[in-house]
């Protein structure tokens, strides 16, 4: 029977191309573009899924307190967190500390080798992640000081082999460290994919007798995992670390009327819903995650109403046919059956169009989306499931409807040729068809808004000037007593030379965050509940000058005064969280800033030093003559490649044994919106998609419809109607329609857009014509699609459509 | 065969009700042949949709074959007709997609059949209507007699005790007509109860009954 079914249904998807194509290309478009979202998604959702441990590991995320308001969120904290909570919880199995070490410089054939993701892990670090050993022995690794354990990739490209347990490496000239262990590279879906590890132990010995990381609760940093036992309560271990804690640091904390909290962050959780201080990788953001989700099944659901309106639409051609089944013994089961079937191939076809796309489409959506999908995709069981369960969705979800309708006719109505009853489904339609132009009209009012937003942050004036600057990565290796002496003459070298402008070296440049946060700090004499944290940027002399920060009160650091050693400039929220609202106030005050008084010598004005998402911080610039960080060189345009040049001799000259490591610092800056740019690309490319199939739709109903009033347009053209008020009278309703839809569509998008656009710290203003030029844009849109049909019926002549009535 | 027992039907308009069949009592016998006469509107298709029971009606009694139509649920009934009842149409009704070996097989379709006896059962009633060329053919390509004798073998093929026939010349000309009661007189003939309604005295004359319709009430005459 089943087979008797699928003949007719694919006859009458031949006999009605027209409404088989639009319906064919809209679920195909839906189904490619939720496919490939689902897959971007599930990429997404999958980090750390490969840790056989997965479920019970969790990070240990320290919030600060100051003043009883929450002041920073970090990921890593105290060294003695995992050893501590390890001794008092039994809940805890094991832990594993990490600590950052950026980049390490190696010598290959002599060549400076720059290595990039290099951590200190203790030695549980093999039991607790799923990192599989090539060589070397688990109980081994990462055990005694100076030990390291290297990763494939960077095993195969120091040495060519992964043959090198017992070898001797040397990072950035400081010592032999012996390869105990060579691991399997990380998977691309995960947080920590280390380059090389070394053992925790030099990272103890490191720092001397004198400094114990192990029972250090006022030294941060330090990244700690736990393995919690396989009944172990969440919340339940939380509460014992507040005693633990308060022992440690209580008495201390409380005279600062400061406070800290440590809290459990399950892995699986961290690369979409944690953003805090010291993450060791950039992560994703969960809301863009589900927002994508969103509109991938809103283009799907419109493909499928785009289903239910023609099939509704096109009841009364198939009316009769029901009633003549229906006659000739047919149950209304089977009648279902049956146009549930004629779906069913509607859909197998959209199924294999859309497998097609998908293999087009996937270079294109990786370029958009930044993504890595490949065609191994196809080989993918659970790209099969969607596929399979989208299917199916479709099958009952705009199948059941048209099926029902279509199937509860009364055969002697139709017989007689009476389809009256068949009106009432015009609302449904009409409904649907506003849903559908909601939607539509939704996503392009949060395209233009994401875009004007990403276009008012790369607008805005920073209060720093970030162009024609270029940038070398701060050396690693030879930094000792003579780093001053050699860094001023390598920076004299370059001044004389007149392609180059300004120089400075700071430990952080703009376009990042400022990875050194001070607590603690006062104005001298002031009670010590005062005490706040701050954001410092370690300078020279011209880093002010050189990128062009604006002072609103007092001076630059300058050599002319003597003494400046001890000078700090605020930048204004800095002056405000110090007590000073006018900047003027706050110079010739000095603070206390760990053990040592310095004065306020100026106030600069906020700049941006991140992207326009994050809020000024409170930032203190302090002069550390002889720091050792980034150096930043004004270039001029014309001159870059020469200027580059001679930076690269005078840095081989000056800093032998480092990797020449430089990029330019308006690159750098914009990269920090690579993430809202895709963003926008792909939210972009998905409106495009799902206002292409709402209007296809459209397109296909406005035929029926128009099709449906031949007659009544005939008997006005003989009665003298002109062409005008025919189309009017075609487009009144559509345009009806649109105007329910931009009445719903305005306050959701409104409310929608405001509520992403809190996730920026600077926000465009919102205009009337953000609303109206996507509405104005959408009825464009529509009236080209519907003219299709009217203009035909408008402009023919009557007596053809009266004759063929 | 039948039997209706004061049939009543009528649908209410402005809260006064119109009656459609009004006291319908009618009594048909296995191998009759009966013809439903009266003028347009007098509810000759609606008391033939009733017997059908493609229609409701609102009080009465129905039996057919023994059976108790009245009482019988949506579904039983379905059964009920599916297997005694053929029907013919004035405009064939035929469905344009399949092709006349297909329209004809439609109704074993419902009755779940196997695929090899409804092929022996429409390979037999194609040779019998002579249309076996014809069987690959839709129904635009057929002309109306051709058409409505493909009806005909539809409605013949799950071999019915009762075919119902709603003016089934009305669209032909009268040679093609007249093959048409020839073919009923035919069946009957062969033992198949035939109930027709229509418009012309000729045909009726067919028939071996005549009842006359008029304002949904039977006539006393004859």
């Amino acid at each position: 029977m089943i087979k008797n079914y699928l003949k007719i249904a694919f006859r009458n998807i031949i006999l009605q191309k027209g409404y088989s194509l639009i319906n064919i290309t809209g679920l195909a478009i839906g189904i490619t573009a939720c496919v490939l979202i689902l897959q971007y998604v599930s990429f997404e959702l999958s980090y750390e899924n490969f840790q056989v441990n997965k479920d019970r590991i969790y990070r240990v995320q320290q919030d600060r307190y100051d003043n009883g308001k929450l002041s920073t969120q970090w990921a890593a904290g105290a060294f003695a967190v995992g050893n501590s909570f390890k001794d008092a919880i039994p809940e805890i199995e094991d832990y594993v500390k990490l600590v950052q070490q950026g980049q390490v410089t190696t010598e290959v054939d002599n060549e400076p080798t720059k290595i990039e993701k290099v951590f200190f892990a203790s030695s549980a670090f093999f039991n607790i992640f799923t990192y599989p050993l090539i060589a070397g022995e688990k109980n081994n690794a990462l055990k005694e000081p100076f030990t390291i354990a290297v990763s494939e990739t960077t095993a195969k490209r120091i040495f060519g082999t992964t043959n090198i347990v017992g070898k001797r490496m040397d990072l950035d000239r400081k010592g032999n460290f012996t390869i105990t262990a060579v691991y399997k590279d990380a998977p691309v879906n995960t947080q920590l994919k280390p380059d090389i590890l070394i053992s925790y132990d030099t990272y103890v010995k490191m720092n001397g007798p004198d400094n114990n990381p192990e029972t250090a609760w006022s030294w941060d940093g330090c990244l700690t995992y736990l393995l919690l036992r396989k009944d172990a309560d969440i919340k339940g271990v939380e509460k014992k670390f507040i005693p633990i804690v308060e022992k440690a640091t209580g008495a201390e904390y409380k005279k600062l009327n400061a406070a800290v909290t440590y809290l459990l962050q399950p892995l699986t959780d961290i690369h979409l819903y944690s953003n805090y201080m010291m993450e060791p990788a950039p992560n994703g953001d969960g809301k863009t995650i589900y927002l994508l989700l969103g509109i991938a099944f809103f283009i799907v659901i419109i493909a499928w109403v785009n289903y239910i309106n023609l099939a509704t639409a096109r009841a009364i051609t198939r009316a009769k046919e029901v009633g003549v089944r229906k006659a000739i013994g047919s149950q209304r089961r089977q009648l279902v059956i049956q146009f549930l079937s004629e779906s069913a191939l509607l859909n197998g076809f959209a199924l294999l169009l859309a497998l097609i796309l998908v293999v087009i489409a996937i270079p294109g959506f990786n370029a958009i989306s930044g993504h890595q999908l490949s065609f191994s995709l196809l080989s993918n069981f659970n790209f099969w499931i969607s596929l399979a369960v989208l299917f199916v969705a479709g099958v009952f979800l705009s199948g059941l409807y048209p099926a029902f309708v279509l199937s509860r006719f009364n055969p002697v109505e139709v017989l007689k040729g009476n389809t009256g009853g068949i009106k009432q489904h015009a609302l449904l339609r009409k409904s649907l068809v506003v849903f559908q132009f909601t939607a539509s009209l939704f996503l392009l009012i949060g395209t233009v808004i994401v875009y004007q937003q990403i276009q008012y942050m790369r607008r805005q004036s920073l209060g720093i000037n970030v162009d024609q600057t270029l940038v070398v990565n701060r050396p690693g290796v030879g930094i000792d007593s003579t780093f001053l002496q050699k860094m001023t003459a390598f920076k004299q070298e370059l001044q004389q030379q007149n392609t180059i402008g300004n120089i400075t070296v700071s430990t952080s440049i703009p376009g990042q965050a400022v990875d050194w946060n001070a607590g603690g700090i006062k104005l001298v004499g002031a009670d010590e509940s005062t005490q706040k944290q701050y954001r410092v940027i370690g300078m020279d002399y011209d880093f002010i000058k050189t990128y062009g920060l604006k002072l609103i009160a007092g001076r630059a650091f300058s050599k002319d005064f003597g003494s400046d050693k001890n000078s700090v400039i605020f930048n204004r929220k800095a002056a405000e969280q110090l007590g000073f609202n006018k900047p003027e106030e706050a110079i010739g005050k000095k603070i206390d800033f760990w053990g040592e008084q310095y004065i306020i010598e100026g106030v600069a004005e906020n700049f941006h030093q991140q992207s326009l998402r994050e809020a000024y911080e409170p930032l203190i610039l302090r002069l550390i003559p002889d720091v050792s960080g980034y150096l930043s060189v004004k270039v001029n345009p014309a001159q870059t490649k020469q200027t580059i040049a001679a930076v690269k001799a005078g840095w081989n000259k000056f800093f032998p044994g480092n990797t020449f490591d430089y990029f330019f610092l308006d690159d750098h800056f914009n990269n920090q919106y690579k993430a809202d740019q895709r963003f926008g690309q792909v939210f972009g490319l998905f409106t495009g998609l799902a206002i292409l199939v709402a209007c296809l739709g459209l397109f296909g109903l406005a035929s029926f419809t128009t099709l449906q009033r031949k007659k009544e347009i005939g008997i006005r053209k003989v009665l003298g109607a002109p062409v005008l008020s025919i189309l009017n009278l075609l487009y009144r309703e559509f345009a009806l329609l649109l105007l329910i839809a931009f009445a719903i569509a305005v306050p959701v998008a409104a409310f929608s857009t405001s509520q992403w656009l809190q996730g920026y710290a600077f926000r465009m203003q919102m205009h009337w014509v953000y609303f109206v030029l996507p509405f104005i844009a959408i009825i464009a849109i529509a009236l080209i699609t519907v003219s299709f049909q009217t203009i035909k019926a408008a402009v023919a002549n009557p007596v053809k459509s009266l004759r063929t009535e | 065969m039948i039997n209706l027992k004061h049939i009543f039907k009528w649908v209410t308009v402005g809260g006064s009700r119109v009656f459609l069949l009004k006291d319908i009592n009618l009594e048909v016998k296995e191998g009759e042949f009966i013809s439903i006469m009266g003028p347009s509107g007098s509810g000759k298709s609606t008391l033939l949709n009733v017997i059908g029971m493609l229609d409701g009606f609102d009080e009465g009694e129905y039996h057919f074959l023994q059976e108790s139509v009245h009482t019988l649920k949506e579904k039983q009934r379905a059964q009920l007709y599916k297997q005694y009842i053929g029907f013919v149409f004035q405009a064939y009704h035929l469905i344009d997609e399949l092709t006349v070996y297909e329209n004809i097989e439609t109704p074993l379709i419902y009755q779940n059949l196997k695929t090899s006896e409804r092929k022996a059962m429409v390979a037999d009633m194609l040779d019998r209507f002579n249309i076996v060329g014809k069987k690959d053919l839709f129904p635009a390509q057929l002309s109306g007699g051709q058409q409505q004798l493909v009806g005909i073998a539809r409605a013949l093929i799950a071999k019915p005790k009762l075919l119902l026939a709603d003016e089934p010349t009305g669209n032909l000309n009268s040679k093609q007509g007249e093959e048409i009661m020839e073919l009923f007189k035919q069946l009957n003939n062969e033992g198949v109860t035939i109930i027709q309604v229509t418009h012309s005295e000729k045909n009726a004359a067919y028939g071996s009954r005549v009842i006359n319709l008029l304002d949904g009430r039977k006539e006393i005459n004859q």
